[in-house]
């Protein structure tokens, strides 16, 4: 190109949006206007950033847990409730099997099989709900049974870590939702397959991130 | 992204009617008026926080005097114009809530960060234009949620900007109810801020550099600030949950905090360490690559070491998380851990050892020009040098043992971040103010400001060294209720009487801010004869930076007095004829 | 008013060797610092800028960076192990107690506990007075340190001993007067509005007045 010193005099010239809804769309967007072709879409490393901070949010919070855990006598104090175990067990089996589906929808999206990642994003989505359900169900039964947020740091780190958790699953579910109905109106195909990637990288992230709970708050 | 469309159709300057006052000014999606926004924000809440050190100077001075001319505020914030006990923990506690989270940070990462990156990578704006503008509303929010504090009963938090718990976490303990909420509220609200500025940053500098611009071709400034926002990204999580943790000890009656519930008292300390002292460097790595830019351009001449210089700052960042520790030598934590927090907080000395040497290599044989910008950069230097040179006593733990907590703490924060960050922000803004505002900024007033400002700093902080060493503690409201102390006053008079001077010199740079964008001289498109890419784009850059096609990149930022060229610059998108420098 | 620009009078055992480790640095630093800023105003005079002057085309030395990088890794580095002893005396371990007493912080107010006429804390002969604490000189005190509600800081400038007071565990302080005197006891961590001025009276004094006042505390306290 010419000395951009003098670019200024140049005729304007209109460009185009670096980056369009979706993220990860956007490298057809960007155009020839930038150079430095991307390896990873805008979407995917802002996601990836996203769930790196998220990691430290949790790694606090399993800190400091772990610090009360060690250092009690009785965990958990004798007057207070035991965890459910069995039916987390099987809530476990839900979530991860709900990681499993929305990997297939990925799948049926690059082949741009619409119906087949409709079905599956809806099955993610159901697993997901699910396992909110059976975890407030649960909460109720432990309150009623008298272990609420006051009782001592065995109350309060549970209901800290799995609520923390908990939020994260509810806006996974609803950004879940979103990304099923935009699929309904066949937003997405193998080349437009952003909304649903990013959606899935951050719903595995939620995923991945409760068996540590689990066998640390329930188990250990 | 209906801006950048409007923009499509009409071409770089047409949007402004295009997009209305609202659209343009207010809820802008421009990189740059965001840019402008946080400045502003940030200069707006400097003056309530340098008007609480005022008050706590004068305070300091004349202890249990009412102060002139406040005789109206009402109790329980002043008795007749005297200042009570609580008020001033209030105060520092504010002064430093407010100087480190609404002042440093929104200039160096939120004013800074936003203006530069696109225009110094060659990009047309962010990566998430939205989410930017999100990002300073959020912040803007957050501070209007702490300055709010100072209005609810019971006053502005007040147990230190550490709120070290169980103090912070009892409200009976302070006296302070709902200001103490608020407080973690807004940090938390301004952390979510600062998460998608940082989320924006690196996303932009991965992906949106231009034709050539390859990361080892950038220049330090960005490199600083693409490794603060990994710095904040990494954080302020871990500042998020102690602060969730500390609001359910205050409001949902949990006991993390609190030993009578079988709580930890130090949790509190490692939790907000551990985001804290990567915190202090996110305030200084931004001001050191804008030193580093600024020095080079000045004297003419490459930055000295310019790989070693960008590695040096990613061995800070990555070292920043093993030394917290270095807070609480004193704190009961287990001594031998502390030994270990000793060598690896002495260890950071290293890196911060090449850059201080870099720089001065940096002027070596240069042709130094002496503008207000070049010397508000050295003085960083300078600065920065004593106030890191004075963390070597505290990171010896027996010397510790005997300073910390007191004056010799205080003088080194304001070592580090007035000398270091806001020399570094007064050198920034007036190097970039051509880009900015399209105006030059008045040199007369700008060197009037930092000689002013330098010596009356320099007599505000040095002798609190001495004072330190006196054993003067800190967060004390009057040092005469101690006989030992008594001798020493004479100094906080003489510290007191400099910082209205260094106070009322600040008011200078403001004026000058103001009267430069009127009547300051047209800027041209490169008024320092300076190497990198936004110096390429019209001042102020229009909607889009690049009028035309955007620049290619061909070389590194710092090829002043390049034997290729006649002239003692060589911009890094010039294209020379059989030039072996390729774009790719 | 110049004597009070150093160190208060030191009263302690380990004080010299932490005013040693002070003056060490101190003198270490002087040296970096007036080596750097001669350097930087030397540069700075003799680089100013001069019409029809070019700057020399230089990107930097390895070998330089080398050579400061692995002497300023080197000085901290010793450093760092010179003060490790210093600070395990204070801090870790140190010789055993000859007088006990047990201080605990409240706001805004130090509690000495002394272990009454049968040395041992818990029973019922012991006594508590408030910001009054005498011990003997030349006497290695060993203090049980706690708070009752925030954290405080045990801080006596003219021992150059700090040691917070953490409400939930104790913390085993010790030091040795090596003269007779009367001296301040500081909070030195923020514990809420009475921090400013909240302190102690140490009073050191010989073997004979320690015991004589003792008794009396204990006669008064009707032990
Ligand atoms: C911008 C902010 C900033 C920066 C950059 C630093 C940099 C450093 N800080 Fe500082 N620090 C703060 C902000 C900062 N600090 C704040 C705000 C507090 C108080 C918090 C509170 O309690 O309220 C604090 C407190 C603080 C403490 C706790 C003191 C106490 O409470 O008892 C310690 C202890 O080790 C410490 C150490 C250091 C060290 C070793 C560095 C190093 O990074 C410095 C490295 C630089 C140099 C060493 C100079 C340049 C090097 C050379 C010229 C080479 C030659 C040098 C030698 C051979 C020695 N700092
Ligand atoms: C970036 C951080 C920063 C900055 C810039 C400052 C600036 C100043 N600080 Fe402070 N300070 C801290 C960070 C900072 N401080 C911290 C972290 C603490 C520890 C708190 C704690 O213990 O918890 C502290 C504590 C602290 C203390 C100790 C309090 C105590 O322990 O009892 C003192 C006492 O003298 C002090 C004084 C000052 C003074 C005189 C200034 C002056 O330099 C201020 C000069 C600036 C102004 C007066 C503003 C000028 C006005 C304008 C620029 C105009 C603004 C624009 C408009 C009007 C639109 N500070
Ligand atoms: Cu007790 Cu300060
Ligand atoms: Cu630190």
């Amino acid at each position: 190109m010419a000395r951009a010193l003098t670019a200024s005099t140049a005729k304007i010239r209109p460009f185009v949006a670096p980056v369009r809804r979706g993220g990860a769309g956007s490298d057809a967007a960007s155009g020839g206007d930038r150079g430095e072709r991307r390896f990873i879409s805008n979407g995917m490393i802002a996601i990836l950033m996203v769930i790196a901070s998220e990691m430290m949010l949790f790694s606090g919070l399993i800190g400091s847990f772990l610090i009360f855990r060690l250092q009690a006598a009785f965990w958990p104090p004798p007057t207070l409730p035991r965890l459910p175990i069995a039916i987390t067990w099987v809530n476990t089996f839900v979530l991860l099997s709900s990681a499993v589906t929305m990997g297939l929808a990925v799948r049926a999206v690059h082949q741009s099989r619409q119906r087949l990642t409709r079905r599956y994003l809806g099955l993610t989505l159901a697993l997901g709900v699910t396992f909110l359900a059976v975890q407030g169900s649960e909460w109720v039964r432990l309150v009623a049974h008298g272990l609420k947020l006051s009782s001592g740091s065995y109350g309060g780190t549970f209901y800290i870590l799995i609520g923390c958790h908990g939020a994260h699953v509810t806006a996974g579910v609803i950004w879940l939702a979103c990304v099923a109905m935009a699929a309904m109106r066949g937003r997405y195909n193998a080349r437009n397959a952003g909304g649903v990637e990013l959606c899935a990288v951050y719903w595995f992230f939620v995923c991945a991130i409760w068996p540590l709970l689990f066998g640390l708050v329930y188990l250990m | 992204m209906s801006s950048t469309a409007a923009v499509a159709a009409h071409g770089a300057h047409a949007e402004h009617h295009e997009l209305g006052f609202l659209r343009t000014y207010v809820f802008s999606e421009d990189h740059k008026m965001i840019a402008r926004q946080f400045l502003f924000l940030a200069l707006f809440m400097m003056s309530i926080g340098g008007l609480m050190a005022m008050l706590m100077r004068w305070e300091l001075a004349f202890p249990e005097t009412p102060v002139p001319g406040f005789h109206w505020m009402p109790e329980p914030y002043m008795y007749d114009g005297a200042i009570p006990p609580n008020t001033y923990n209030g105060m520092f506690t504010m002064h430093a809530t407010i100087m480190i989270f609404f002042v440093v940070m929104p200039i160096l990462v939120g004013c800074f960060g936003n203006f530069l990156i696109p225009l110094m990578i060659g990009a047309r704006d962010m990566a998430f234009p939205k989410l930017n503008m999100l990002s300073f509303w959020v912040g803007a929010v957050a501070g209007v949620i702490m300055l709010s504090s100072f209005f609810v009963t019971g006053g502005p938090a007040a147990a230190g900007w550490t709120s070290y718990a169980p103090l912070s976490a009892v409200p009976i303990y302070t006296g302070v109810d709902w200001g103490q909420d608020l407080w973690c509220i807004s940090i938390i609200v301004l952390g979510a801020s600062s998460l998608m500025g940082s989320i924006n940053y690196i996303t932009t500098i991965v992906n949106m550099r231009t034709k050539g611009m390859y990361f080892f071709r950038l220049p330090l400034v960005i490199w600083s600030l693409f490794i603060t926002a990994i710095l904040l990204l990494l954080a302020l999580p871990v500042l998020t949950t102690a602060l969730a943790l500390l609001l359910f000890d205050r409001m949902g009656g949990t006991h993390f905090f609190l030993p009578a519930g079988g709580g930890e008292p130090l949790l509190w300390q490692h939790l907000f360490w551990f985001f804290g002292h990567p915190e202090v460097y996110i305030m200084i790595l931004p001001a050191m690559g804008i030193a580093s830019d600024i020095i080079a351009t000045f004297s003419r001449k490459p930055i000295f070491g310019y790989r070693s210089m960008a590695y040096a700052m990613a061995t800070i960042a990555f070292l920043s998380w093993i030394v917290w520790g270095h807070h609480m030598f004193q704190s009961g934590m287990d001594p031998a851990l502390g030994s270990s927090f000793m060598i690896t907080t002495m260890v950071i000395g290293v890196p911060s050892a090449i850059k201080t040497f870099n720089w001065l290599g940096t002027l070596y044989k240069g042709n130094i020009h002496y503008t207000t910008a070049m010397l508000n950069a050295l003085a960083f230097v300078a600065m920065f040098v004593i106030g890191g040179l004075s963390g070597v006593w505290m990171a010896c733990t027996p010397v510790d043992m005997y300073i910390h907590d007191t004056y010799f703490i205080v003088a080194h924060i304001h070592y580090v971040l007035f000398g270091g960050s806001l020399f570094g922000v007064f050198a920034g803004v007036t190097y970039w103010y051509p880009k900015m505002f399209g105006r030059m900024m008045n040199e007369t007033l700008g060197k009037i400001h930092f000689w002013i400002t330098f010596v009356a700093f320099n007599c505000t902080f040095f002798p609190m060294h001495i004072l330190g060493m006196g054993g003067h503690m800190r967060r004390i409201y009057n040092p005469m209720q101690y006989d030992f102390l008594k001798p020493l006053q004479g100094i906080n008079i003489f510290i007191s009487i400099s910082a209205f001077v260094l106070g009322a010199a600040q008011f200078i740079f403001l004026a000058n801010i103001i009267y430069s964008y009127f009547k300051g001289a047209k800027a041209p498109e490169n008024p320092w004869h300076a190497n990198t890419l936004e110096w390429t784009a019209p001042s102020p850059p229009g909607h889009g930076n690049w009028p035309g096609a955007l620049p290619t990149v061909y070389r590194g930022p710092y090829e002043y007095s390049s034997p290729e060229v006649a002239e003692d610059y060589l911009p890094q998108s010039q294209l020379l004829e059989h030039s072996t420098a390729a774009a790719d | 008013m110049l004597e009070h620009l150093w160190f208060p009078h030191d009263i302690s055992t380990f004080g010299p060797q932490i005013d040693w480790l002070f003056e060490l640095i101190f003198w270490i630093v002087m040296i970096v610092w007036i080596a750097t800023m001669i350097t930087m105003v030397v540069f700075m005079v003799r680089y100013r800028t001069r019409p029809g002057r070019k700057a020399e085309y230089i990107e930097g030395s390895s070998r330089l960076e080398i050579i400061w990088t692995t002497a300023t890794a080197v000085i901290l580095v010793i450093l760092a192990f010179l003060s490790r002893s210093t600070w395990a005396d204070i801090k870790e371990h140190g010789p055993p107690g000859q007088v006990f007493y047990a201080v605990s912080a409240k706001q805004f107010n130090w509690e000495i506990t002394y272990p009454g006429p049968d040395g041992k804390f818990g029973t019922k002969d012991d006594v508590t007075i408030e910001n009054e604490m005498h011990v003997p000189v030349n006497k290695v005190v060993r203090i049980d340190l706690t708070s009752k509600d925030v954290i405080h800081s045990f801080f006596v400038p003219n021992m150059r001993l700090k040691q917070d007071a953490v409400p939930g565990r104790i913390i085993k302080v010790w030091f040795q007067a090596t003269e007779t005197g009367q001296y301040e006891i500081p909070c030195a961590e923020l514990c809420g509005f009475g921090h400013s001025g909240m302190k102690g009276n140490l009073t050191v004094q010989s073997q004979e007045d320690f015991d004589k006042w003792l008794a009396d505390q204990y006669a008064q306290a009707g032990k």
